[in-house]
C-alpha cells in the first residue's frame, strides 16, 4: 500500500528540522520510506517539489544551501521556524478559541484550527466552559462562491489573475485582468478590490459574479496598492445607500415599518395616512415598489415617475 | 470535516510538541485540547511512530497509546514549537478582528480578543503581513443584541415586536432563545411561542425587544447546520417559477433556487420553493418590466392587482 502523504510529510519535515547541516535531496531520499518507493527519479523529484511547496504552506521555512561540490542541500532552521514567545491568558485563549470558529471555508477553517493548535502546543491555556462565560454569540463567516480561494491566494502573493465576469445585469460575461488587491465580506458575500487593467482603474467586483474559472498570470503587479482599499463605500453606493436627495412619501398607517425606520421625519396626517421624508439613493423606486398600494410617492417627480413606470409594468400583465 | 494531509500534517507538529510536555497524557484531554475527535487523535497515533528523522537509523518516534493514555519513550527536541504560517495567521487575525467589531459583544470578551490580536500579531511576525488583505464586517445590529445575548446567558423569555417582510406587518411573540448567531447578518434561533415551532429572527427586524421573567424552556432540538445555508426549502414547499430579463438576474444571486436555466435573450428562468408563495409578491413587484411570475398564477395575479390598485393613487394627478 502507498504511504499516506501525512506521513510522507511528517518524516520530511522532522528530517529537515532535525538536522544542523543541510541534506541533499539523496540523503532524504534514502532517509525516508516513501521516497524509496517513489519509483524513477522524476516521480521523485515531483513528490519532494510539491512535498517541500506543501510544508512551506504550513509555515516551514525551508532553507535552501549550495555546498561546495554544487550539490543542493535543503534544511529548516530551528531559529527561523521557532515560534516567538507567546503568553495567553485563559480569556484570551478563550476568544481566540471563539474566533477559530467563524471560518465555513476548508482551509481556512483547517489554517485557524492549526493555529490554535500551535498555539496549544506553545502553552496556551484550556478553559473548560468557554461557553458559560461568554456571548452566546456564535459568528459565521460564509464562503460559498468557488472564486474564494484563489483570490485570497492571490491577494496573499501578489500575483495578477484573470477571471469572467458577469456585470449585474448582463447575460454575458467578459474576461477581466486584475491585480488583485483586498477581499471583504460584507453582509454575508465577499467583494475583491483591485486593478482593473484594462480599464486602467480601481474596480470591485462581486465574487458571485465571477464565472469559471480563476486563473494566475505570470509577472507582477503594474500599479502601486493603495494604503487603503474602500470596498465597502463602493459597495454601499452600489446598494443605494449613499442618499444624495430626500423623498417625500406617503405610507399607509401600520405598513412599512423598514421605511419608518429609515425616515428622517414622520408625520402623521390622520386620514390613515403618514407622511414620511427618506433619504433617497439609487435604488428607492424598486423599494417604494414593494410595498404595492401602501405607498404612494409625492416628491421628487422623477421618483414618483420611476415608481408608476414600475407599477405599469407590473399591471398590464 | 474531512482531514486532509496537510491538516493532519499541521495536527502531528503541534502534536509531538504537546506531547513532550505532557508524559502520559489521556486521550480524551489531548482531543479536547486539539478540538478534534478521540479517533482522529488515534489515526494520528498510528502514523506518528512511522516518522522520524531517518528510518534506517531507527530513529523514529516511538509514541504508544493504550487507548486511554499516550506515552513518548524516545521524546527529542525536534519538536519546539513552530511559527504560524500565513494562512494560520491570517485566518485567526481576520476572524479576531472581525469577531472583536461585533456589535453588542461582551466589554470583558472584546477586550480578551484585542489583546489576544496584538499578541497575535507580534508572534505572527511577516507571517500575519498578508491578513490585512482579508476583511470581514458584521452588520451592526447592537440595539437589541445584548439583551438577546443576556437572555440566553440567563435563560430567559423574550418578547418581540418583530417585522416580517413578507406580510409587511409587525407581530408581538414570546421567544424562547435558543442561540444567537452571525451570517452577514445577526440572527436568533428560537422557540417562538406563538407558532410553537422553531424560528429564525433577524435581529435588524426586530423593532422592540424586552426580556420577560419567564423561564426560556425550548424543547430539545438538535442545532442546525449553519454551514448548510440558512434557508432550506422543504421538498413539499410549492414551487414558483420566475422569467426575469437581463435586468433581473440578480434574483438568482439572492434567492436559493432549484435552477435557474439561461434564456434566449439572456435572461433566466427561476425555479425555486417555498412555504409561503405570497409572500414573494414584494419581489413580483420590485421586479416591475425585469420579470413576471409564470407559476402559481395566483401569485402573479396578486402582484398584478397590488400594482393596479397602486397606480389608482396616482391617477389624475399625472
Amino acid at each position: 500500500m502507498a504511504i499516506a502523504k501525512a506521513e510522507r510529510l511528517m518524516n520530511l519535515a522532522l528530517c529537515l528540522l532535525g538536522t544542523r547541516r543541510p541534506l541533499s535531496k539523496r540523503e532524504l531520499r534514502g532517509s525516508i520510506e516513501a521516497y524509496l518507493e517513489a519509483g524513477s527519479d522524476d516521480s521523485f523529484n515531483r513528490m519532494f517539489e510539491r512535498d517541500k511547496d506543501d510544508l512551506r504552506e504550513l509555515g516551514l521555512v525551508i532553507e535552501t544551501v549550495e555546498n561546495l561540490d554544487g550539490d543542493t542541500g535543503y534544511l529548516a532552521r530551528r531559529d527561523s521556524n521557532r515560534l516567538p514567545p507567546i503568553t495567553l491568558d485563559a480569556e484570551e485563549a478563550a476568544a481566540l478559541g471563539l474566533a477559530a470558529k467563524v471560518w465555513q471555508q476548508a482551509r481556512l477553517a483547517g489554517a485557524a484550527s492549526g493555529a490554535l493548535q500551535k498555539l496549544r502546543a506553545a502553552g496556551m491555556p484550556e478553559s473548560e466552559d468557554a461557553y458559560e462565560v461568554h456571548s452566546a454569540l456564535e459568528p459565521r463567516i460564509p464562503v460559498h462562491e468557488a472564486a474564494f480561494e484563489p483570490l485570497m491566494l492571490a491577494c496573499r502573493d501578489r500575483r495578477p489573475v484573470t477571471f469572467d465576469y458577469r456585470k449585474a445585469n448582463s447575460a454575458r460575461a467578459e474576461q477581466r485582468q486584475v491585480e488583485p488587491w483586498t477581499l471583504e465580506c460584507w453582509r454575508g458575500h465577499w467583494y475583491l478590490a483591485g486593478w482593473d487593467r484594462e480599464r486602467g482603474a480601481e474596480r470591485v467586483f462581486r465574487l458571485s459574479r465571477i464565472t469559471g474559472k480563476v486563473r494566475s498570470r505570470a509577472g507582477a503587479f503594474t500599479a502601486e496598492v493603495p494604503d487603503v482599499v474602500t470596498v465597502r463605500e463602493t459597495v454601499e453606493s452600489w446598494a443605494g445607500e449613499v442618499a444624495t436627495r430626500t423623498a417625500r412619501i406617503r405610507l399607509r398607517a401600520g405598513a412599512g415599518y423598514p421605511l419608518r425606520s429609515r425616515a428622517t421625519a414622520v408625520r402623521e396626517r390622520g386620514d390613515g395616512w403618514d407622511e414620511l421624508e427618506i433619504p433617497y439613493g439609487h435604488g428607492l423606486d424598486a423599494w417604494l415598489v414593494e410595498f404595492g398600494p401602501d405607498v404612494v410617492v409625492e416628491e421628487p417627480a422623477d421618483l414618483r415617475a420611476d415608481v408608476v413606470d414600475r407599477l405599469r409594468a407590473v399591471a398590464k400583465d | 470535516m474531512a482531514t486532509n494531509a496537510i491538516d493532519q500534517t499541521r495536527r502531528m507538529l503541534s502534536l509531538v510538541t504537546y506531547l513532550r510536555e505532557r508524559p502520559g497524557a489521556h486521550v480524551q484531554d489531548v482531543a479536547r485540547a486539539f478540538g478534534i475527535t478521540e479517533d482522529e487523535l488515534i489515526s494520528d497515533l498510528d502514523v506518528l511512530p512511522m516518522c522520524g528523522t531517518s528510518f534506517r537509523g531507527g530513529d523514529l518516534l516511538d509514541i504508544d497509546t493504550d487507548g486511554d493514555r499516550i506515552w513518548w519513550h524516545n521524546p527529542d527536541d525536534v519538536a519546539e514549537p513552530l511559527r504560524l504560517a500565513a494562512d494560520e495567521a491570517t485566518a485567526l487575525l481576520v476572524a479576531a478582528r472581525a469577531v472583536a467589531t461585533l456589535p453588542g459583544l461582551r466589554e470583558s470578551d472584546r477586550d480578551a480578543l484585542v489583546r489576544a490580536t496584538a499578541k497575535l500579531e507580534t508572534a505572527a511576525g511577516e507571517s500575519g503581513a498578508a491578513s490585512s488583505r482579508l476583511s470581514v464586517t458584521f452588520e451592526a445590529e447592537g440595539g437589541v443584541f445584548a439583551d438577546v445575548d443576556r437572555a440566553i446567558s440567563e435563560r430567559r423569555r423574550l418578547w418581540l415586536r418583530y417585522y416580517s417582510p413578507a406580510r409587511d406587518e409587525l407581530t408581538e411573540r414570546e421567544v424562547d432563545p435558543i442561540r444567537l448567531f452571525a451570517v452577514g447578518h445577526t440572527y436568533l434561533e428560537g422557540w417562538c411561542r406563538l407558532t410553537e415551532a422553531r424560528r429564525t429572527f433577524r435581529l435588524d427586524r426586530v423593532a422592540e425587544i424586552r426580556l420577560l421573567d419567564a423561564p426560556a424552556a425550548p424543547p430539545e432540538l438538535e442545532l442546525r447546520d449553519l454551514s448548510a445555508g440558512l434557508v432550506q426549502p422543504a421538498a413539499e414547499d410549492p414551487e414558483v417559477v420566475i422569467e426575469v430579463g437581463t435586468g433581473g438576474r440578480w434574483v438568482a444571486e439572492y434567492y436559493p433556487h432549484d435552477s435557474a436555466e439561461e434564456l434566449p435573450d439572456g435572461g433566466l428562468r427561476i425555479t425555486l420553493r417555498t412555504p409561503d408563495p405570497a409572500s414573494l409578491r414584494r419581489l413580483a413587484l420590485r421586479l416591475g418590466g425585469d420579470g413576471r411570475i409564470v407559476t402559481p398564477p395566483e401569485l402573479a395575479d396578486s402582484a398584478r392587482d397590488a400594482a393596479r390598485e397602486a397606480l389608482a393613487a396616482y391617477e389624475g394627478a399625472l
